[in-house]
């Protein structure tokens, strides 16, 4: 048995688990310090029946298993001869993957994007219309004396996310912990992040962009006509705001909630813009929420190699970038593509059915560690070994600060790396393309 | 005035990118090097030969127009960053419609999909179908977007039709969308359009409107809380100095923007025009 300090898997990233190994059975026997969905993640590295050891190609609608030389082969055959492929996910995996990911989209000239299109995507596109100010999250566990959560519940998805950094935690400047801070939840419904807060204020679904709207209009003092705002009442939303100016250090801290409903960007952009205007009277920063423990790494990973953060088109040889015209639901939903290649992620549990139907209808590789809805659509199955827990990386924290993952054991069967199998399958795509020519 | 005619052989199976579709491209050459112009399907080059019957006689851009025939939804970037000359397509079409022009007209006779007329800056693009989302719209990122020219849309328009729109009295550009009725955030982040709906509005008209003038003939779902109500009015006068007539509820905004705040003129005693966004609403 062997014990080790190691990193989470959510946008937290917590960086003080200890896991401990059976070296002999090569399985994870004991996680601590973790919140449920980490320690869930180490268990689930064990080997299992809903664990691909093997790479595995469709024939007559059953899996056979093969070898990686087959594997690849097929799967380089479907992508040498596609018009239109579509390379999806690598949020899940290592930095040096999402590297290797953008150079094959390159070769093929493919679509190229990550989960952000169905996540944070929104934020970023409001963060390239009205900029966004930001801070890494440990200067809001030592300075934040208002936490405001805008439609997210911590408490169920980053776990961690108070006790290391937004409600609990003693910060430098903020000895008493939860009783320096005041926390204010902003949601449609009464979550438990929302029961533990000094303040709740229940807005209407869908009705976000107004409240901003409204309070930023009380900021810049107007009077407003009407009683209330998206079910929130006019002197509910004064003193809000008079909450918010008089704070030392505030931070918005936001999700789904607002990224994903109704006006989408438009949410963010507005909270973005009462964020830089609170900074007239107070320090103010906001964060967005981020899910994949990696997503953030491949916004930076994608950006920093193609000028784009996700949507990418490389149909022109050049990338170009346009949510909406090139994101992958959309392109599925036009039923555009002739072919995929998902990485690390399972857009059959969250993209929209009649995308699914268009996904499933053209050939599927799947690189993915586990028996999901897409890996078992998938015509070529590619195992990889899990990132951050069966070999080494770099992931990026929801505040885009790069932290290295480590290895705590070995891989099961015959799995490789995601950059390994991505590498091969270049090499392979590469060969078959200059024989075609 | 020559003209050309284009003709879909057929539907194509990926999105065919044919920016070359535009009278700048079409200008001083003979019909066979037309044919081979390169458009993009998939990640293919290709002629437009290939997918177009093309016949008629060229000449000079001032005075060429450019006729397209069949469903061309599927094509996008038609008429991008034409310069001048004239493109009439009776039938549907893709994306980037007439995208970044300058001047020439356009005429949709049918519907267009997303970002038909984006970034405009001079010209005239008329739809007599509906129109999808980010009409006139700037592409992701950019500060300005239409600058200039005018839209006409018959039916619909999509969400955030206009955003960042931007024109100026003194240097005589007058960016203008005239459409049947519109989605949600028309015009967010406004500096200085003027747009007329003939029918209704979904929420949030007008968001972020640092100054610019909206007219809904018809309703609004929901207003934005921080637009305030200054009166009734019987005359709009439009930053181009057009007048229109009928009964109006005059409101100032977006309160929330930072350089918006209602200005009054010194002389006048009046809130300023000029410096604030207005929406008026048909009682």
């Amino acid at each position: 048995m062997i014990s080790y300090r190691f990193i989470a898997v959510c946008g937290t990233l917590c960086d003080d688990l200890e896991v401990d190994v059976d070296i002999k059975e090569n399985k994870v026997v004991e996680v601590r310090n973790g919140c449920q969905i980490g320690t869930k993640k180490y268990f689930a590295s064990n080997p299992s029946d809903h664990r691909y050891e093997r790479p595995l190609i469709k024939e007559n609608g059953t899996f056979k298993e093969v070898s990686w030389d087959e594997a690849l082969n097929k799967a380089a055959d479907i992508l040498v001869n596609t018009k239109r492929a579509l390379l999806y996910g690598f949020s899940s995996t290592e930095c040096d993957a999402q590297g290797k990911g953008v150079e094959l989209a390159e070769i093929l000239g493919a679509i190229l994007d990550n989960t952000a299109s169905v996540c944070h995507g929104p934020s970023l596109l409001a963060i390239q219309d009205v900029g966004a100010p930001t801070s890494t999250l440990g200067e809001y566990k030592n300075r934040a004396d208002l936490v405001l959560f805008w439609g997210c519940n911590p408490v169920h998805a980053h776990p961690r996310h108070l006790g290391r950094y937004s409600e609990f935690v003693r910060g430098y400047f903020r000895k008493d912990g939860r009783n320096d801070r005041y926390i204010i939840v902003v949601d449609p419904r009464n979550t438990h992040t929302a029961q533990i807060a000094d303040l709740f204020v229940r807005v209407n679904p869908s009705e976000d962009y107004e409240l901003i709207n409204a309070i930023r209009a009380i900021l810049r003092g107007t009077e407003l006509d009407g009683k209330e705002v998206s079910g929130v009442p006019m002197e509910d939303i004064v003193a809000l705001v008079d909450k918010l100016k008089s704070c030392k250090f505030g931070v918005i801290f936001f999700g789904m909630g607002l990224t994903q409903s109704l006006a989408h960007h438009r949410n963010i952009d507005a909270a973005i813009c009462l964020v830089r205007e609170l900074n007239d009277y107070t320090k103010f920063l906001l964060t967005p929420m981020r899910g994949h423990y990696n997503v953030a790494g491949a916004n930076q990973v994608f950006s920093w190699q193609t000028g784009y953060s996700y949507s990418i088109d490389f149909s022109k040889g050049y990338p170009r970038y346009n949510p909406g015209e090139f994101s992958s639901v959309d392109v599925l939903m036009r039923d555009e593509i002739d072919a995929s290649l998902i990485v690390a992620s399972d857009p059959a549990s969250n993209f929209p059915a009649a995308s699914v139907k268009n996904l499933f209808k053209h050939p599927l590789i799947s690189i993915e560690p586990h028996h999901t809805p897409t890996s078992v659509n998938a015509d070529v199955i590619l195992p990889p070994a899990i990132a951050g827990i069966e070999c080494e990386g770099t992931a990026y924290r929801m505040d885009s600060v790069p932290l290295r993952l480590r290895k705590v054991k070995d891989a099961p069967g015959e799995c490789l790396t995601d950059k390994e199998i991505l590498e091969r399958l270049i090499e392979v795509v590469k060969q078959k393309k200059e024989s075609k020519n | 005035m020559t003209e050309i005619k284009l003709k879909l052989k057929k539907v194509p199976e990926f999105p065919l990118e044919a920016d070359v579709i535009s009278p700048d491209h079409f200008a001083g050459k003979s019909v066979a090097d037309i044919k081979k112009l390169i458009v993009y399907h998939g990640n293919e080059e290709k002629t437009l030969g290939e997918f177009f019957d093309i016949t008629g006689k060229p000449g000079e851009i001032a005075d060429l127009k450019i006729t397209i025939e069949g469903n061309l939804s599927n094509v996008k970037r038609i008429g991008e960053k034409m310069t001048a000359g004239e493109i009439v397509v009776n039938g549907d079409v893709g994306m980037h419609v007439g995208n970044q022009m300058t001047g020439g007209k356009i005429l949709v006779n049918g519907n267009t999909d997303d970002w038909a007329g984006a970034m405009l800056n001079g010209g005239e693009l008329e739809i007599t179908g509906n129109a999808g989302h980010y009409v006139g719209a700037a592409y992701r990122g950019f500060w300005k977007g239409m600058q200039n020219g005018v839209i006409k849309v018959h039916g619909k328009v999509g969400n955030e039709a206009l955003t960042w729109v931007n024109g100026s009295k003194p240097a005589k550009r007058f960016p203008t969308l005239k459409c049947g009725s519109a989605g949600s955030f028309l015009g967010i982040h406004g500096h200085g359009g003027t747009i007329i709906v003939e029918g209704n509005c979904d929420r949030c008209v007008g968001a972020d409107q640092v100054r610019g003038t909206i007219v809904v003939k018809g309703s609004v779902s929901r207003i934005l809380p921080s637009y305030k109500k200054l009166g009734e009015v019987k005359e709009i006068e439009l930053m181009s100095g057009e007048k229109i007539t009928g009964n109006f509820t005059e409101y100032s905004g977006d309160h929330s923007v930072e350089k918006n705040h209602s200005k009054i003129d010194k002389k006048t005693g009046k809130i300023s025009n000029s410096s604030n966004g207005r929406l008026y609403i048909a009682v």
